[in-house]
């Protein structure tokens, strides 16, 4: 199905001019409805969101294809005596589903994210138990599935049930088999 | 085996209530000895300083929490807290914590107090959705007290928690303000 060549996908920081690709995805509701995010709603909302939130961000890059924005990873680590630990996420623009870019994304940064975030034992994700693709995003980039955590959060004004996965500083690392 | 270990304890002497100054004696006989705070992120208390702080400046930052007496003498503490103090997405759920002294192991206390801490807790905050508790995976025993209790064990979180030097993986167990209508 995959017609894109994956060697074209890479990770950088957000820029102030990926206002408009940004505002493709992160204004489309299919993209944000598993997010926390508020669904873009104009340019000058989304450059406000990569000035004060994405730019100045612990760990948030743009996922690129030909350097152009088309979704994006971010890794939040916890504070203090809990910053062993961080949560990841993840978005690839609507018309690019389907085709391994989250799945190489997610795979890209991981080593990054551990080389990076220095006190780091423990990356995890969380997702809701209908997103299947999204677990499978991350089976495909060796996270673990550790369970299901019942009525574990509130999401956009629901208690949602969790999935929660993880992958280890101790775990092998992905390898990149995007020329497969 | 010594006759004292086969001793059991009639449950009807358990009581739960608030934690007062005047069990700062009892207090230290579980806090001193090593083989209690073994999972817990704290090491045993060297001064009876450290116990009368923890009653009377620690003990109140639970949302709620008990002593755990045998006939009225407190032989270990029982809390909660909101899970939104460390996540504000996790406004409905409460954590749960315990420790009994080491010669009370064993004996079904533990067991017996979490069944009824667990319907006090839906009684008191009508709005709570989730109660859980998150265990050392070497600590069978703590495992143990939480099934007989009725506690779904959902998973283990690898590398969860890093204390006293290590990381920890700890087992998540939940129980829910509806498992309790289909349970005792």
């Amino acid at each position: 199905m995959s017609n894109l060549d994956l060697s074209k996908i890479s990770l950088r920081p957000f820029k102030l001019s990926d206002v408009d690709d940004f505002l493709l995805w992160a204004g489309d509701d299919q993209v944000t409805q598993n997010l926390r995010w508020k669904t873009c709603g104009s340019r000058e909302e989304a450059l406000a969101f990569i000035r004060d939130v994405c730019i100045p961000h612990p760990w948030r890059r743009s996922i690129c294809l030909d350097d152009r924005s088309i979704g994006f990873v971010s890794v939040y680590p916890w504070s203090g005596d809990d910053r062993c630990k961080a949560d990841i996420g993840y978005a690839v623009a609507a018309d690019y589903w389907g085709q391994g870019i989250a799945t190489k994304a997610v795979k890209m940064a991981v080593p990054q994210v551990f080389n990076d975030l220095s006190h780091l034992v423990r990356l995890q994700a969380f997702t809701s138990p209908e997103n299947k693709a999204s677990q499978r995003v991350l089976e495909k980039a060796g996270f673990l599935k550790e369970g299901l955590l019942r009525k574990y959060t509130y999401f956009k004004g629901n208690i949602k049930d969790s999935v929660v996965f993880s992958f280890l500083s101790t775990d092998e690392f992905p390898h990149d088999d995007s020329w497969k | 085996m010594e006759r004292d270990r086969e001793e059991s304890v009639d449950l009807a002497q358990i009581s739960l209530r608030p934690l007062q100054l005047s069990d700062v004696d009892d207090l230290m006989v579980w806090t001193t000895d090593e083989k209690v705070p073994k999972f817990c992120t704290w090491e045993p208390y060297s001064s009876k300083d450290q116990g009368i702080d923890f009653i009377q400046n620690k003990a109140c930052e639970f949302l709620w929490s008990r002593a755990i007496c045998l006939n009225d003498s407190a032989i270990g503490f029982i809390s909660m807290t909101s899970s939104s103090v460390t996540d504000k997405s996790r406004g409905k759920s409460v954590e749960l914590g315990y420790v009994l002294g080491s010669k009370y192991w064993s004996k079904g206390i533990m067991t017996y107090v979490v069944k009824q801490v667990k319907k006090v807790a839906f009684r008191e905050f009508p709005h709570l959705e989730r109660l859980e508790a998150l265990v050392d995976a070497e600590n069978v025993g703590s495992q143990r007290v939480l099934e007989k209790a009725g506690f779904h064990r959902e998973g283990v979180l690898r590398k969860y928690l890093f204390f006293k030097g290590k990381s920890r993986d700890m087992v998540i167990f939940s129980v829910l303000s509806t498992d309790l209508n289909h349970q005792d």
